[in-house]
């Protein structure tokens, strides 16, 4: 159990922004159980045929763990372990040796670490927990990824923290995510999808955004570029609500609570979103297959253009507020 | 019957306030308030106005504002690329969405200012955390409108216009509907607005029928009190008692609101007055439909004109088709249906697309606006293919109006049934797969409480 001053101290209590990105979620999804029971009821009932995703097989081995392997124990802010993100876990420790941690330079570690976690987790509606469950499994939330890349950074001595945002997406994964009513209702009255976020890794000074969460295949199936170390997702493929982007060290308390109870009260429809996702990536291999990673994205690359324009919270002088 | 260029001679008298000085004209003025009819320019003569003046508004917010200018350059598009019209799509459009993702508080007058093309004028913000109202009341006191719709979903569009830009709108509303409309117009009549009265209210398509009150001598209005950000959220869901109080109150006024028009048409038919009513679909329905009840009618003929607008539910599961609608204000009003004309617009826009009389096909003012039909990944379709709607707006100079909507329409070249020479859109406008279902009209009949039409 956490002290207070470490709840404090590594950021478990969810900033401002969040905090009331979390009171208003949980409100409209209150007011949308209240006015929604029936279709509540259709939705959390399994069908006789059972549920239709099934998970697929990890997509790597998991490397064998030493205990003499070297990892970074410092208790520094973006290097220490933090909620969700044990980097001391021996799975994590394991496998950033494997992705050579220790033999490679920073820069190529981070790089070999944004790879494994952009394109061997699959992605999977659930409610968090630990990075070494997330390791175990090879799936799970774009939150999970980004802990995966995160506690990698960390465990090879290398400070990574976490951006996360509220956001709107292009209208191929709204498509994917907007599977029922419900998830349509929920969407309309926020306005846009409740969080998300990318991985920085702290390089020669500098944070460098790593956006781990889309695999290839989804890119692909999604006729976006495939993100490479480095580039940010904004603009490309979802628009970040302006005024939510938060820079943390450790993922907040009160994030999993919605999604557990997302997960209880409409487990056809997490089922139906995972479904979904699994299409997208079978359809994103086929065109890879097809052309080649590398074509599709030279040539995704030169007819791409962003979606959405970034917008610009600056000040202005001519904006007085009076107190 | 009056000649066309007195008819609009006359209107422009009316409306001088609206019109900016001749010396000051820009190519978009030049496209807006020097022809004589929007929908019948000779097609070379409304290219060229149309290239000049999107062109104009494109190098404009390239240079005055960042956020579009830092979008172009994502897009690796400056003004020197658009050498003619050929290259209209190459300038970066704007998803209409991005409109309504704002923070709250002080952050939200901060958003409003970083979206405004141009300079601003000195806005005091009473308040260190406003509302949305606070805020948008503190732009208005400065000159810049914000106007919004249509928050069925619970989020607002918020668009902001200077004074310039709004009364171009407006001018362009009115000429538009009146141009269809030949020759019914004139200033010596009555008019009935079936909207918020705009002098009370920031929803765009209230607001934006000031010019109505110029334009007519004896305005009445449906919705007479104040209709701001917090009244619609209390109205369509409010909880608590407070909700449920101006819930109760709405449903009441609505029932007197039909009353009242109905007695306000009593008065027309036995003065003989001439007469249009103008806005949303769903309260003249249920006008209509408590005429039928008590199996009284009207017979207005060519005296009275009706001009709709802003979405046509008129239940929450309802959606009436347009040509039953005419049918009704024929059968009930006796209004023929060349004078009943339905409007496509939208708070992102200034471009007015009206009914013709003949086909009842909506026309585009070509001559300052370029519509596009698009595919799901923004490419531009041709001609008769169905898409998502987008447009080059050159009338918008506080905002970029290059903007995608989540409307589906079908681009015609020209109508299929009169003889105006611009594109048309196919009367039935749809919401794209997977869009909130929005328009003003949708958000009054919201506010009103559904219940009125029964």
């Amino acid at each position: 159990m956490a002290s207070f001053k470490e709840i404090k101290e590594r950021g478990y209590l969810p900033q401002k922004n969040l905090r009331r990105l979390l009171i208003f979620g949980t409100l409209i999804l209150i007011k949308m159980l209240i006015t929604n029971l029936s279709l509540i009821r259709k939705l959390s009932q399994i069908p006789s045929t059972g549920k239709q995703y099934i998970r697929p097989p990890r997509r790597y081995d998991l490397p064998k763990f030493d205990k003499d392997m070297r990892y970074c124990d410092a208790n520094e802010k973006y290097l220490r372990p933090t909620l969700y993100c044990n980097s001391h876990a021996p799975e994590i420790i394991a496998l950033a040796h494997e992705l050579g941690a220790y033999k490679k330079s920073d820069r190529e570690f981070a790089k070999a670490a944004f790879e494994f976690a952009k394109r061997k987790i699959t992605l999977e509606m659930m409610s968090l927990d630990g990075v070494e469950y997330t390791i175990r499994r090879g799936a799970g939330t774009c939150l999970h990824e980004i802990t995966v890349f995160v506690a990698l950074c960390r465990a090879a001595g290398i400070k990574a923290r976490y951006k996360l945002y509220s956001l709107t997406m292009i209208q191929a994964w709204e498509d994917t995510m907007i599977v029922d009513p419900m998830v349509k209702k929920f969407q309309d009255a926020m306005g846009y999808f409740m969080i998300h976020g990318e991985g920085e890794v702290f390089l020669d000074g500098k944070w460098v955004v790593c956006d781990v969460g889309p695999t290839p295949e989804r890119q692909a199936a999604t006729k976006t570029p495939i993100s490479r170390f480095g580039e940010d997702s904004i603009g490309v493929w979802l628009n970040a609500v302006p005024g939510t982007i938060m820079f943390t060290e450790s993922l907040p308390y009160g994030l999993n609570v919605m999604m557990r109870f997302v997960q209880k009260i409409a487990p056809m429809t997490i089922d139906k979103v995972n479904k979904n996702i699994l299409d997208e990536i079978n359809r994103g291999k086929e065109i890879l297959k097809e052309k080649g990673e590398e074509n599709y994205d030279k040539e995704i690359r030169k007819s791409f253009k962003p979606k959405f324009p970034e917008p610009v919270l600056k000040m202005k002088k001519s904006i007085i507020f009076e107190k | 019957m009056i000649d066309f260029n007195q008819y609009i001679s006359n209107y422009e008298k009316c409306v001088s306030k609206y019109i900016p000085p001749k010396q000051t004209w820009t190519p978009v003025d030049e496209a807006i308030f020097k022809p004589r009819d929007l929908y019948r320019i000779p097609l070379k003569e409304a290219k060229e106005m149309q290239f000049k003046s999107i062109k104009y508004a494109f190098n404009h917010h390239y240079e005055k504002n960042e956020f579009y200018n830092n979008f172009c350059k994502e897009h690796k598009v400056t003004p020197k690329d658009i050498k003619s019209i050929d290259d209209f799509n190459k300038i970066p459009l704007i998803p209409d969405k991005f409109f309504k993702d704002y923070p709250k508080g002080k952050d939200f007058a901060t958003w409003i200012a970083n979206i405004y093309t141009g300079e601003l004028p000195e806005i005091v913000i009473k308040n260190n955390k406003p509302t949305y109202d606070e805020v948008i009341d503190a732009f208005n006191k400065a000159g810049i409108c914000i106007t919004f719709s249509s928050g069925t979903g619970g989020k607002h569009t918020f668009i902001p216009r200077d004074q310039r830009t709004f009364y171009t709108s407006e001018y362009a509303a009115a000429k538009s509907l009146l141009t269809m409309i030949y020759p019914l117009w004139e200033y010596d009549a009555f008019g009935y607005l079936l909207m918020p009265n705009p002098k009370k209210t920031n929803v765009y398509a209230g607001k934006a029928l000031e010019i109505y009150f110029d334009a007519v001598k004896d305005i009445s209005v449906a919705i007479d009190r104040e209709v701001n950000t917090e009244l619609i959220r209390l109205t369509m869901g409010g909880k608590g008692i407070k909700g449920k109080i101006i819930q109760l109150l709405a449903k009441r006024t609505s029932v007197k609101m039909i009353d009242d028009i109905i007695k306000w048409l009593e008065l027309r038919e036995k003065n003989n007055d001439k007469f249009t009513m103008v806005g949303a679909p769903y309260i003249l329905y249920a006008v209509m439909k408590k005429l039928k009840r008590e199996g009284r009618s009207f017979n207005f003929g060519e005296k009275a004109g009706i001009g709709t607008g802003g979405g046509w539910k008129v239940h929450e599961h309802n959606r009436i088709p347009f040509d039953d609608f005419q049918k009704e204000v024929e059968e009930v009003l006796g209004i023929p249906g060349k004078y009943c004309l339905d409007v496509y617009a939208m708070v992102e826009g200034n471009g007015w697309m009206v009914h013709c009389p003949e086909g009842h096909y909506l026309h585009m003012p070509y001559s300052y606006y370029q519509p596009f039909v698009l595919d799901e990944e923004f490419n531009q379709l041709g001609y008769d293919e169905s898409g998502r709607f987008a447009f080059l707006d050159a009338a918008a100079g506080s905002y970029p109006g290059f903007i995608v909507t989540g409307d589906q329409v079908k681009l015609l070249e020209h109508c299929p049934v009169c003889d105006r020479p611009g594109p048309v859109l196919d009367p039935e406008v749809k919401r794209v797969k997977g869009e909130e279902i929005r328009g003003c009209a949708e958000e009054v009949r919201r506010m009103l409480s559904s219940d009125i039409g029964n």
